[in-house]
């Protein structure tokens, strides 16, 4: 099978634990990932005021070099991404004015090639066909969890993992239409067919404090406690993210949270793409674990996932 | 030259209504008046000021008389306002009622439009199309049906029992189904009732006792309705007697049966918050007082897998051969009083869905807080018998929602809300009691004292803020509000916490009601004739509605519904004979091809397929005279008495012509 | 001192503009207070956002614009979905900083990351963070 696949700007630099674990993970399953050629950044927010059109110019352009390239579906694991790209694509197709203007912004798109210096100019109108799937959707839908059960090299264990599905993946739900966001249960089946035992907790889709742990740390800092600390509380022993900036604020942030909760106890934090990767057999040196703060080493070790297939 | 048999022409009376400045004021009344003097059929014409009042019917029947007039008509308002009151006008001078017409000047004309000289010219091309139609009007006279003074009631609730009672009291026979084992509802199910703090038990079960030995209320419990065909005054019901294999008359409720049963079942009377065995008396009061066998829990009747109960039985009342039977009867008039159930609090996964046995609605707190309930009264949390310190309690849940559960508000959760903290600080004084509500809707009479002695006298905290979550932490419940009064957002520690969940239509009434064909409003409530005038009546006829059936409402006010739901039937069976408007679309069989568009046409399901005919027929008394049928019909074989085909053309020709 | 409220046409022009740029029915809005409820940031609010919502009701677009409420929302969007009139509270704070004046100083800005936190933090964080909240 093949997909195309977009990682968005993060995963290719400071995040590439998420990118690398995909692709090995997805090889495991037959699925090869085909980035749109030339891909940009999507914008990371998805403009909420009606006159921000310009917003929409981005993510759309992403869409519409995958319509180019004949795909249908594009595929993403970083939800900030999935979002916007989700979100860009309903209102082209929900608004034929909106349509029209994004369409008449990306006529005058230039594409140089950097190696030939050749330049494209002229590019078809996206028509609002492409499907944008978060790699979770992927999995259940079209591979399909008996395949990855079928393919499981080692045993995790029931490992109890904390599903963390943030903000982004399931509000505002008329627009992501992905899960009930009060009470999902999509990255739960995910993570029983990979051999971990979900962990059930009231925090799972409460805000991690997204940018404001820049803009005001202290605020941040509390959400993210709360989190970590219910997940802790529910016997998690891990907590799976789907989100570079989510990652940053459970687990770089780990110091400033020890700092001002004193009773709090750290508590590792994986992408959920390692635990697929790791469950099906992949090198541990290709899982991307020195990116971590927080160790996560003992979680991927022999002893706690023996393999169950050679 | 052919000889035509020359139709004697009709000398038809116009009366033009001023209705003071209402149509005067855009229409130059008198200038129509003049202008219909010499139309072909018009005898008469004449323009006054006010027709409807007593001097203007004054002025028809007495023209009428002089001008030996045979049809009239009165250009002036609507005719929903005053046909009635001039066809009774025209009887009283020798005219048939049918003979009249009501040219509608007011609403489609001079209230919708400004120019005087366009709306007088449209005035009178309304009243012309109206004399061409009254010149083909033929008399006609009601249908007249029995009316069969027996009245079903379906439900046994506070709302049936009250109806039933008012109906029989008036001397009329009345046959009152309920699909429970027991009469009572889910008032019997209440502890105390606002804002007297009754007993609810105490003063329902009398009511119950009356119902039960009233000589003219045939009680049917355990009884299901399951088809009522015929028309109003003339119903005929098919009821599904359920099996009890418990002979009611021969049981003396000694409860050895239940000692030996072995099966345990969660107890709905108590809302899952105990337990009863399958052969079983729901409640100590239950009418009838008798032991039910629940057939579906029990181990086995067929073949015998137990058969404790019948072993140690006495009076040998069990009886494992019982099967289901059907009762046929006759009635004349239904009251619908079928209740109401709670939101599912699944729905609200915020508040933890139904993950947490603390999380409870009104209906289960009522038995906990009740004294023959799962606690004795005592109040006790589900899940470990804690006696909760604090208990949270959430208004508006699921009710207010325009975008997610219910849009309505319902009407009786403020004061519960406040009734049940009040209970809750009486019976345990360390308790803290919180509110979370948007408003305290406490309309009713000496409504908005009890809430405020609750705030006052009880010292119940209420915080205007709607919850947000709800979720465990270890052993306690935590509540996430705010109080948009101080701006502050809020987190509270429960032991417990209550919901008052949205009052929703009957669960498993739908059905009923859609064999019925009832009509419902988008929610599920069955709907009344007029929301203001006719709350009681359904719009189909011979059905009436009381209680929460129609809608959330209190017991004082489902009191009130029932009692005018009886009144209502009294009318109708105060009636010698019941008359009905002749205004219907019969069958003409010669032209009737038997296609049976007009069937499917039909929303009164009055018309149906002769089959050895192979034509159509028309139950008049069923038809509304709506004219579905006759637009439908491809041959013109259906033709609306006094508006045929022909009379509509000659409508449409009246006004077009110039 | 009695806040003397705008009549008519003045009123309506703030909040027209509002519910102009957010797509949102501001007067659908009944106080219920659920979106300050769930928020993860109201705490540190000057305003709650259910209070946002009234003073836009009320045409006082001073209050509003002045508030640091705007630049403590992260736009996670738990007020939308818990909302009983399905108001996309965060679409109408997104509103109000747009209207700000568009020369005034950056609520937050570039040049308030230290330089090494700069170099640690995703850049997802970094372009998100700026487009909301500077110019």
């Amino acid at each position: 099978m093949k997909i195309h696949y977009y990682p968005g700007c993060t995963l290719k630099q400071k995040t590439t634990a998420l990118d690398v674990s995909t692709r090995e993970a997805m090889k495991q399953l037959d699925v090869e990932l085909v980035e749109p050629e030339g891909w940009s950044c999507c914008g990371a927010e998805y403009p909420l005021t009606e006159e921000k059109i310009v917003g929409l110019a981005a993510p759309i352009r992403v869409l519409r070099q995958v319509q180019e390239e004949g795909g249908d579906v594009l595929v993403t694991t970083c939800s900030f991404c999935f979002a916007v790209l989700k979100r860009a694509d309903k209102a082209i197709k929900d608004d034929p004015l909106k349509h029209k203007r994004i369409n008449a912004y990306l006529r005058d798109d230039i594409k140089i090639n950097p190696l030939t210096k050749e330049r494209k100019t002229d590019f078809e109108e996206y028509k609002g066909e492409v499907r944008v799937l978060h790699l979770l959707e992927f999995l259940r839908d079209r591979v399909g969890y008996p395949r990855i059960r079928e393919r499981l090299k080692r045993d995790l264990k029931s490992l109890p993992v904390a599903p963390y599905y943030g903000c982004r993946m399931l509000r505002p739900q008329k627009e992501m239409a992905v899960d009930n966001p009060d009470s999902p249960h999509l990255f739960e089946e995910y993570l029983e067919a990979v051999g971990c035992a979900a962990v059930d907790y009231p925090f799972k889709q409460e805000c991690c404090g997204s940018y404001i742990s820049v803009s005001l740390p202290a605020a941040a800092t509390e959400a993210s406690y709360r989190v970590l600390r219910s997940a802790r509380m529910n016997g998690a022993k891990a907590v799976a993210v789907t989100c570079p900036l989510c990652f940053y604020n459970l687990d770089h942030r780990q110091d400033a949270i020890k700092e001002a909760f004193l009773d709090f106890q750290g508590i590792p934090i994986v992408f959920f793409t390692q635990l697929l990767a790791w469950a099906l057999g992949v090198d541990k040196a290709l899982l991307g674990l020195g990116e971590h703060s927080v160790p996560a080493d003992g979680l991927f070790s022999e002893k706690s996932s023996p393999e169950v297939r050679p | 030259m052919t000889d035509k048999p020359i139709k004697k022409e009709k000398r038809i009376g116009l009366f033009v209504c001023h209705c003071g400045v209402n149509i005067a004021g855009i229409v130059d009344v008198e200038r129509v008046a003049k202008e219909l003097q010499d139309y072909p059929g018009v005898s008469f014409s004449t323009n006054y000021i006010y027709m409807c009042s007593d001097p203007g019917q004054q002025m028809v029947i007495d023209t009428i008389k002089e001008k030996h007039l045979d049809g009239i008509i009165v250009a002036a308002c609507s005719p929903t306002l005053h046909e009635k009151t001039f066809q009774e006008a025209a009887r009283l001078a020798g005219l048939n009622p049918y003979q009249i017409e009501i040219a509608n000047i007011r609403e489609q004309d001079s209230w919708v439009h400004t120019d005087k000289e366009r709306a007088t010219k449209k005035a009178v091309k309304i009243v012309k199309s109206h004399v061409a139609k009254a010149r083909l009007n033929e008399n006609l006279e009601p249908i007249k049906v029995d009316v069969n003074r027996r009245a079903l009631i379906i439900g046994g609730g506070i709302s049936g029992l009250q109806a039933a009672m008012d109906i029989a009291d008036h001397g009329y026979e009345v046959i009152l189904v309920e699909k429970n084992p027991s009469i009572g509802g889910k008032m019997i199910q209440l502890s105390e009732t606002f804002p007297t703090l009754d007993c609810s038990q105490c003063i329902l079960t009398p009511k119950m006792v009356e119902v039960s030995r009233h000589p003219r209320i045939k009680l049917l419990t355990y009884h299901e309705v399951d088809s009522i065909s015929g028309f109003v005054g003339n119903f005929k019901v098919r009821i599904k007697k359920k099996p009890r294999y418990v002979e009611e008359k021969l049981c003396n409720l000694c409860g050895e049966c239940e000692k030996v049963c072995p099966q345990v079942v969660s107890d709905e009377f108590n809302m899952g918050l105990a337990f009863r065995k399958a052969i079983y008396m729901p409640f100590p009061q239950a009418i009838p007082g008798t032991y039910t066998l629940d057939a579906e829990n029990c181990l086995g009747l067929n073949p015998v897998r137990c058969g404790k109960c019948k072993d140690v039985c006495d009076k040998k009342a069990i009886d494992y051969d019982m099967k289901e039977t059907i009762v046929e009867e006759e009635v004349g008039a239904v009251v619908v009083a079928t209740g109401y159930d709670l939101y599912t609090m699944q729905a609200l996964g915020e508040y933890g869905g139904e993950k947490y046995e603390d999380v409870v609605n009104g209906l289960e707190f009522e038995r906990i807080l009740s004294a023959s309930g799962p606690t004795g009264g005592a109040i006790r949390r589900p899940s470990d018998g804690k006696v909760p310190g604090s208990i949270v309690f959430v208004q508006c849940s699921g009710s207010r929602d325009t975008e997610h559960h219910l849009p309505y508000c319902s009407k009786i959760c403020c004061m519960y809300t406040a009734k049940h903290a009040m209970m809750y600080r009486h019976r345990v004084p360390d308790g803290q009691a919180t509110v979370f509500y948007i408003d305290v809707r406490t309309g009713g009479k000496s409504f908005d004292e009890f809430y405020q002695r609750t705030v006052e006298e009880d010292k119940v905290l209420y915080i205007r803020g709607k919850v947000s979550k709800i979720f465990k932490e270890g052993d306690t419940l935590i509540v996430w509000g705010v109080d948009t009064l101080t701006g502050k957002k809020v987190e509270i520690e429960a032991d417990m916490v209550v919901l008052a969940m949205a009052m929703v239509k009957a669960d498993g009434v739908q059905d009923l009601l859609k064999k019925l064909k009832i009509s419902t409003d988008i929610h599920g409530f069955v709907a009344e004739a007029h929301p203001k005038l006719r709350p009681v009546e359904s719009l189909n006829a011979g059905f009436y509605l009381a209680g929460c059936a129609h809608g959330p409402k209190d017991i004082p006010e489902t009191v009130a519904q029932a009692s005018a739901a009886a009144a209502k039937v009294g009318d109708l069976f105060a009636q010698k004979e019941l008359s009905h408007e002749p205004t219907v679309v019969p069958v003409n069989d010669e032209l009737c091809s038997g296609c049976g568009i007009c069937i499917t046409m039909c929303p009164y399901n009055a018309r149906t397929l002769d089959p050895d005919r192979g034509v159509a027929v028309v139950n008049e008394i069923l038809c509304e005279g709506c004219g579905a049928c006759a637009a439908a019909c491809p041959s013109g074989a259906a033709q609306q008495r006094n508006q045929t085909d022909n009379q509509i053309f000659s409508m449409l020709r009246a006004m077009l012509r110039e | 001192m009695r806040v003397k409220l705008k009549s008519g046409r003045d009123q309506r022009k703030f909040i027209q503009r509002i519910e102009e740029l957010s797509g949102e029915n501001v007067f659908a809005c009944y106080q219920c207070g659920r979106c300050s409820a769930g928020c993860p940031m109201a705490s540190e609010m000057d305003l709650l956002p259910n209070q946002i919502i009234r003073l836009v009701q009320m045409g006082l677009d001073d209050d509003v614009l002045r508030s640091k409420t705007l630049f403590l929302c992260a736009s996670c969007f738990t007020c939308e979905s818990r909302c009983p009139k399905g108001i996309d509270i965060a679409r109408v704070m997104e509103a109000v900083r747009h209207i700000l004046d568009p020369k005034g100083k950056d609520a937050f800005g570039p040049g308030e990351i230290p330089p090494e936190l700069a170099q640690e933090l995703p850049q997802q964080v970094l372009v998100s963070l700026f487009r909301k909240f500077s110019k």
